[in-house]
């Protein structure tokens, strides 16, 4: 298996945007430390498990999760409500849906969870540490929000 | 009187953004009905008609698929279509939807034209 995780992550979230938000955004470089914390935040997390298992997670801060619904809903938003939490899960399910068509491309099948939502004015994300984490930033004007992919039990192929 | 359509989806923004979309669309239904999960859309079809359903895969509690199996032996409700709506871009589960009825496809993301296009191939 040869898979560029970084790529994927990518793809998938401009091809999301593109489709469906139409704000405009930057792609930066893969971070090479983890993230924990995270302030006045929303993250939707979004397991799988089938040939290789895992968790991809979209981590907010409040205002670009606020700019992603209205964009989708075509609302102000200005409080963090069931909406915005909605939107976040069903933001990390399109990416990672579109992450599993490359997989299949590559012959690796995965099943989806449903999505889980974190938010608070601080907390830790933890968990997974003996995974292969990838993280990239994305950049809207209203801030830098992160796709993070951690792969585990990587089936050989 | 005016057509109406059932969109079935565990995300309450899924169902909001597909409506918005069917109006971008210029898809002319009278009324949106809603439901957020298989079983929720089945009891929602006892007392309500409909002329197109369009559902997501993915669910809790009753997933697409299997509202697909038990509404085909469902008289009175088996012959309206579904549309699945999905980010389930794998081959066998489409193929499996359109072998239990489903009419079309449309994979999320996506847009109002395409939207406009399945649907129009279907009514």
């Amino acid at each position: 298996m040869d898979l560029d995780l970084q790529k994927q992550i990518i793809d998938s979230t401009q091809s999301v945007f593109d489709t469906m938000l139409m704000l405009p955004m930057t792609t930066g470089t893969a971070l090479s430390e983890k993230v924990y914390n995270f302030k006045d935040s929303i993250s939707g997390m979004l397991g799988f498990a089938g040939d290789i298992q895992g968790m991809l997670t979209i981590h907010c801060p409040q205002e670009v999760a606020f700019a992603i619904t209205g964009a989708l809903l075509g609302m102000e938003v200005d409080e963090v409500d069931e909406d915005v939490k909605d939107t976040i899960g069903e933001m990390a399910n399109m990416v990672l849906g579109g992450i599993k068509e490359g997989f299949l491309e590559h012959g690796i099948q995965i099943n989806l969870a449903v999505p889980t939502i974190l938010a608070g004015r601080s907390y830790r994300v933890s968990g997974m540490d003996d995974a292969t984490w990838t993280t990239v930033p994305f950049h809207l004007d209203e801030g830098q929000f992160l796709v993070e992919l951690k792969l585990k039990d990587r089936k050989n192929r | 009187m005016g057509k109406r359509v059932l969109v079935v989806d565990d995300s309450s923004t899924m169902r909001k953004i597909v409506s918005r979309a069917l109006r971008q669309a210029g898809l002319d239904f009278d009324e949106i009905l809603e439901a957020g999960d298989g079983q929720e859309a089945l009891n929602l079809l006892e007392g309500e008609n409909v002329d197109l359903i369009l559902s997501d895969i993915n669910m809790p509690n009753m997933d697409g698929i299997e509202f697909l199996r038990q509404k085909k032996d469902i008289d009175g409700i088996k012959n309206i279509p579904v549309i699945m709506i999905t980010t389930e871009g794998g081959a066998d589960i489409i193929g499996e939807a359109k072998s239990l009825g489903a009419a079309g496809n449309i994979k999320k993301p996506f847009t109002p034209d395409k939207i406009r296009e399945v649907i129009g191939s279907v009514l």
